[in-house]
């Protein structure tokens, strides 16, 4: 069942309304939601359910017991709990999605100076969404170790918390501290809340529906028998995949944060319009920021910390290495390892002229638009990502290897043109691209509407963005990109 | 609580307003394409009154042209079929809607395994095609109603013509010549280079087989006389592919012409656009011998 589902619908539909009868009594509204999220994640992965209950507990329990031992002062104990804490949450996730990967890369490196090792790959199944709910558990622990806050009495809360099913299985990645704040007090019915939410689930069904999956019936044509493309053709789909993956992931992250909203929540948020920015750094300070700012916070800091004898150079290891982390968490295969040190080597020039460190503001004309410069910094940082984003597609080197190799030597061929379908996506894109240029360039400036239409404005929206899903949209395409990670 | 309810009143009022004047308004885009789905889809369904209709899918569509028939046989014809390999979840919507209209005199069926094995490439989405006449007859419905879209297309005009608003826009555009009557020939010559036939290793399917039956019976019942139809292919696949035809056609007591296999065809390039497609040449070739075989037939 994905947020885009007439099956959805008619469950939220149900939770809503049994939601708001309960208010404002918050322990039954809390309790019911604890429900509602776990039924939801038992209609998608019924057999892991019973791994979710119990690394929640265990988290919970250590957290219990961190609080304990800071209460009586004792410091050692608190810190090994934490790292407890942290080797379970990396042994899960290593168990689940890299321990085939590893022990294949070990046996095949072996092969490779003359030890020929017997190996079968064990049947593992990766539980849905298990690198979003383990790095909001190993964020709890930590974040009471280092005093940012106190256990959570109450356990349902937590279970809440790692359940709460608009964000289970791609995220958002929620920190403890907001969310516990607002399980903490009874969400009232609110109109407001209700229409900005509904607003953000439409805007994210049509990216995913008139964008995403209309994008990806032309990319996944050209990339899926690329040995019978033109360089042109799969240079033109490399570069609208950039603009794919915004749009599908963009899209699903609007749709858990406007669900959210519907129920009262505020979840992190996780784009920011990230093509219009002229560096990597930046880029990366725009895209999947609830991963990001994870990362920054639990893995850069304490590493740049920890390598800051070697000035530049202990920085730059530790980009590297977070890079690298960033890389792997999408998945256990060469391709994303490449992908986050592609990434990360190319923040050193960025740490060498110490642009880094500094905040470059974007010069703006007197239309209020990027000057050249910055406006050809911005199309070559969207190349730079372009060719990261071939690893990321790439099921394998050797098919990135091929795909790169087929390039000079398709020279010859023509574009392949679906017309239907580049024109469907194309008039979807332009709409999303004007909406990021407005609110990026223009958000300050008011457009000025017939009175009429003012007053009559959200309903106007609505009813054309379900019209325009209507139209525009793919229904039948229910995966997203990120459900595999 | 009554603030939220009066905005949902006027989003469902505005809703009903504006995709009813935008499908409304995609309709008649639709009506006046050329493109080949949309013509031969709304002709098909709208227009058509000939005493002579060709049933099926692109080799139907490919294979029979109506002027080689109308003079041989001395009869008006039109050749309904579209690409996309349709099956009968399509057919008998097909049916259903032009029955509404008036009654052909002969329906020529060129039939193919998808009308009655579970081909995982074509099944009961082909009846969706249909949705810009959902409404119009109980089979077209009763199609819509199995493919699980028939509420949503109640529901929604627009979403009838979901996707396909670049092909309406540029509708005037399209490459059928509305002179030949349904046929869209095809121009090359096959590149027989690693050709292989084509098999077809999948179950009856009961719900198309009993649709198969249910056509012959409407088509018996209104007086049409049904004549099913077989065209040749480049290269014939090993299994006896035909067999369920042949039983069925006994069974209904309805001529089946079978050129399946046929030796003036099988094998010659010269005739072929692809393995499965007559181009220009074969076509005309192929209509002219069959319809000298149907005025035996035809009433």
């Amino acid at each position: 069942m994905v947020v885009n589902s007439l099956a959805f619908l008619w469950f939220f539909l149900v939770v809503l309304v049994v939601y708001y009868l309960l208010a404002p009594k918050k322990v039954l509204q809390n309790f019911f939601l604890l429900v509602c999220s776990y039924w939801f994640y038992a209609q998608v992965d019924l057999k892991m359910t019973g791994l979710l209950a119990l690394l929640t507990l265990i988290f919970w329990g250590i957290g219990h017991g961190i609080r304990i031992a800071i209460e009586q002062e004792k410091e050692q104990l608190a810190s090994r709990l934490t790292t407890l804490s942290v080797v379970i949450g990396i042994g899960a996730l290593f168990y689940f999605k890299y321990l085939n990967f590893f022990i294949g890369s070990f046996v095949a490196a072996a092969d490779l100076i003359g030890l020929h090792l017997s190996w079968t790959a064990s049947h593992i199944i990766v539980p849905i969404g298990l690198s979003f709910f383990t790095f909001k558990l190993m964020s709890y622990p930590l974040d009471i170790y280092h005093g940012k806050i106190n256990h959570e009495r109450n356990i349902f809360n937590f279970v809440n918390f790692i359940a709460f099913f608009p964000t289970i299985l791609s995220g958002p990645i929620d920190r403890p501290k907001p969310f516990l704040k607002q399980l903490a007090q009874s969400r009232l019915f609110n109109p407001d809340n209700l229409m900005t939410g509904f607003r953000r689930v439409l805007w994210g069904m049509f990216m995913k529906m008139c964008i995403a999956d209309r994008l990806d019936l032309y990319i996944s044509a050209v990339w899926n028998n690329f040995e019978h493309h033109s360089a042109v053709s799969i240079l033109f789909a490399s570069l609208l995949y950039p603009f794919q993956m915004y749009a599908d992931f963009s899209g699903y992250s609007e749709m858990a944060i406007g669900v959210s909203l519907m129920l009262g929540f505020k979840v992190a948020e996780n784009f920011k319009r990230p093509f219009f920015t002229i560096n990597i750094a930046q880029y990366w300070s725009r895209w999947h920021m609830s991963l990001t700012s994870w990362l920054t916070d639990y893995v850069f800091m304490p590493l740049n910390i920890k390598l800051r004898d070697w000035g530049t150079n202990g920085t730059i290891a530790a980009i590297m290495l977070n890079m690298t982390f960033i890389g792997m968490w999408h998945g256990a295969d060469w391709t994303f390892f490449l992908f986050g040190i592609y990434h990360g080597l190319w923040y050193i020039p960025l740490m060498v002229s110490g642009q880094f460190f500094k905040k470059t503001k974007i010069q703006l004309n007197s239309y209020g638009l990027p000057t050249a410069p910055f406006a050809w910094r911005m199309a070559g940082n969207y190349l730079i990502v372009t060719f990261g984003l071939m690893l990321f597609h790439s099921t394998n080197i050797n098919e990135f290897w091929a795909v790169l190799c087929r390039i000079p030597e398709a020279w010859n061929g023509g574009l392949f043109f679906d017309m239907p379908t580049l024109v469907n996506g194309a008039i979807c894109s332009l709409a999303l691209i004007y909406v990021d240029f407005q609110e990026e360039y223009f958000s300050k400036k008011k457009i000025y509407l017939p009175a009429w239409t003012e007053r009559w404005r959200w309903e106007l929206t609505v009813t054309v963005e379900i019209l325009a899903i209507l139209l525009f949209g793919i229904f039948d395409n229910n995966q997203f990109i990120y459900f595999q990670f | 609580m009554k603030k939220l309810l009066i905005h949902i009143a006027i989003i469902a009022a505005l809703f009903f307003l504006f995709d009813r004047a935008l499908g409304y308004g995609l309709g008649i885009l639709y009506s006046q394409s050329n493109a080949t789905d949309e013509y031969k889809i709304s002709y098909s369904n709208e227009t058509t009154r000939d005493p002579i209709l060709f049933f099926g899918s692109s080799r139907c569509l490919h294979h029979f042209v109506p002027s080689i028939f109308e003079k041989e046989l001395g009869k008006d014809c039109y050749n309904t079929a579209d690409w996309g390999i349709k099956n009968i979840y399509y057919h008998y919507g097909l049916l259903g809607n032009i029955l509404t209209r008036y009654t052909p005199q002969t329906i020529i069926f060129e039939i193919h395994p998808c009308d009655w094995l579970q081909t995982p490439f074509s099944g009961i989405e082909r009846a969706n095609s249909l949705a810009p006449y959902c409404g119009k007859s109980e089979a077209c419905d009763e199609m819509l109603k199995l493919s699980g879209n028939y509420w949503k297309y109640q529901l929604s005009w627009t979403y009838r013509y979901t996707g396909s608003l670049p092909n309406l826009l540029t509708g005037k555009l399209g490459s059928m010549d509305r002179s030949l009557k349904g046929w869209k020939p095809m121009d090359g010559i096959l590149d027989t280079t690693g050709i292989k036939a084509e098999e077809y290793p999948f179950p009856v399917d009961q719900e198309r087989v009993h649709l198969l039956e249910r056509f012959i019976k409407d088509c018996q019942s209104h007086g049409i006389q049904l004549i099913m139809v077989e065209s040749p292919m480049y290269v014939c696949s090993q299994q006896d592919v035909f067999r369920f035809v042949h039983e069925l056609t006994q069974k209904h007591q309805i001529p089946f012409l079978d050129h399946y296999r046929d030796s003036d065809f099988v094998g010659h390039a010269e005739y072929f656009f692809d393995f499965g497609h007559l181009n220009r040449q074969g076509a005309e070739r192929y209509s002219k011998k069959i319809a000298s075989e149907l005025k035996e037939i035809i009433d």
